[in-house]
């Protein structure tokens, strides 16, 4: 069976380095990838939205990502939304600092105590943020059923960036308009693996798979369809004359 | 504007998934906070990512030196496309590759190797910065 990419929610830090806020972001953002959230995460550098290729584009599309951001600039929240997609949710970390009444944070290289209190905040409200997203309580074992639990940590791991990952871009012609579609080619692999026939009888399983993924206008599910089933076609003859 | 008073930009990765990215961050606070606080200044990468017009300006204003943490290069990438100049680029990785006695460990906190590694990017800065703001006159004796 073919893997597709499992959803995760996707964190991006704005990591400035000429602020205290800045720091607590990156710390906060590796506290959840590390710590809190470990299996649920994933993250990508700001910059690799204009250095990188057009899977680090995708990244925001596929994942439903978090910005966080030190100071009110909103760099990651902003170019995120401008070169990849919009956030589905942000925080400021000078924003938390002032709801929860803490201390300004300082020392952009070292912080201090402060700065470390407002780390421990923004990577619980973060972890928090995380399971709303993903849309279920989080629990060390993954039970579904389990209470939300946003200050527990689990097994720490190593947070790796997602950079040259890889998110799968395709480009289809739909209306006459290019298209760019997340994850077509291994849900196509999937589907022959399954020994689905590119016929009529599969469109609108195919269709449902690629909107897991995707974001598809309900104006134009029949016309997406017929371009979906068109390639999968073209696809399962490229691999049958191979 | 003298030529003595001229800052040198300095722009980290500070790539927020490897630890090379930890060094680059950690070698730049070295220069701007440590060794060179009054010839150098530090830009957020974030910034020029964003297109922020008053980091655009400095950079387009200034000599940059850029660290970055892997070979996407992305500082250098984001100096050049914000039109700024790149007096050098280094790469963590190739410092490393002559140091290879320090390999660096952690991202949230480097290891003792690691914290060497950044010292050693920092010294080499430093001999870029001071070659940079040297009056012409010292420089060509």
């Amino acid at each position: 069976m073919v893997d597709l990419p499992k959803k995760k929610a996707g964190i991006v830090a704005c990591s400035g380095e000429e602020l205290a806020e800045g720091t607590v972001s990156r710390l906060a953002a590796l506290k959840v990838l590390e710590r809190l959230r470990p299996g649920s995460t994933v993250t990508i550098c700001l910059p690799l939205f204009l250095a990188g290729g057009e899977g680090d584009r995708a990244f925001a599309r596929f994942y439903p990502t978090i910005a966080i951001d030190g100071c009110e600039l909103r760099c990651a929240a902003r170019a995120t939304e401008k070169y990849s997609a919009r956030p589905t949710a942000s925080v400021v970390v000078r924003d938390i600092v002032a709801e929860r009444g803490l201390p300004p944070p300082q020392g952009c290289r070292r912080l201090d105590a402060a700065g470390l209190q407002a780390v421990e905040a923004t990577a619980s409200r973060v972890a928090e943020l995380v399971d709303e997203v993903l849309g279920k309580p989080w629990s060390r074992q993954g039970d579904s059923a389990a209470e939300s639990a946003p200050a527990e940590e689990a097994e720490p791991v190593e947070a790796t960036c997602s950079c040259g990952s890889g998110i799968p871009v395709t480009k289809l012609t739909i209306d006459g308009k290019a298209v760019e579609l997340i994850a077509l080619r291994p849900i196509l692999e999937q589907f022959r693996a399954a020994g689905k026939p590119p016929d009529a009888t599969t469109a609108a399983e195919l269709l449902n798979t690629v909107k897991i993924y995707n974001e598809v206008p309900e104006a134009a599910e029949a016309s997406t369809s017929t371009a979906l089933l068109r390639e999968y076609a073209r696809f399962c003859a490229d691999k049958e004359g191979e | 504007m003298s030529e003595e008073k001229r800052k040198v930009v300095i722009v980290p990765c500070s790539g927020i998934g490897k630890t090379y990215g930890t060094v680059s961050r950690e070698a730049a606070y070295e220069v701007t906070e440590e060794a060179r606080p009054d010839q150098t200044e530090i830009v957020p990468l974030a910034l020029l990512v964003l297109g922020d017009e008053a980091a655009r300006v400095t950079v387009a204003a200034s000599p940059a030196i850029t660290i970055d943490g892997c070979k996407l290069m992305c500082a250098a990438k984001m100096v050049k496309e914000s039109g700024g100049t790149v007096a050098k680029e280094v790469a963590v990785l190739e410092v490393f590759r002559r140091h290879k006695e320090l390999k660096p460990k952690g991202i949230v906190e480097l290891n003792e190797a690691g914290l060497k590694l950044a010292k050693v990017i920092a010294d080499e800065v430093v001999a870029e910065v001071d070659a940079l703001i040297a009056p012409k006159e010292g420089r060509h004796g």
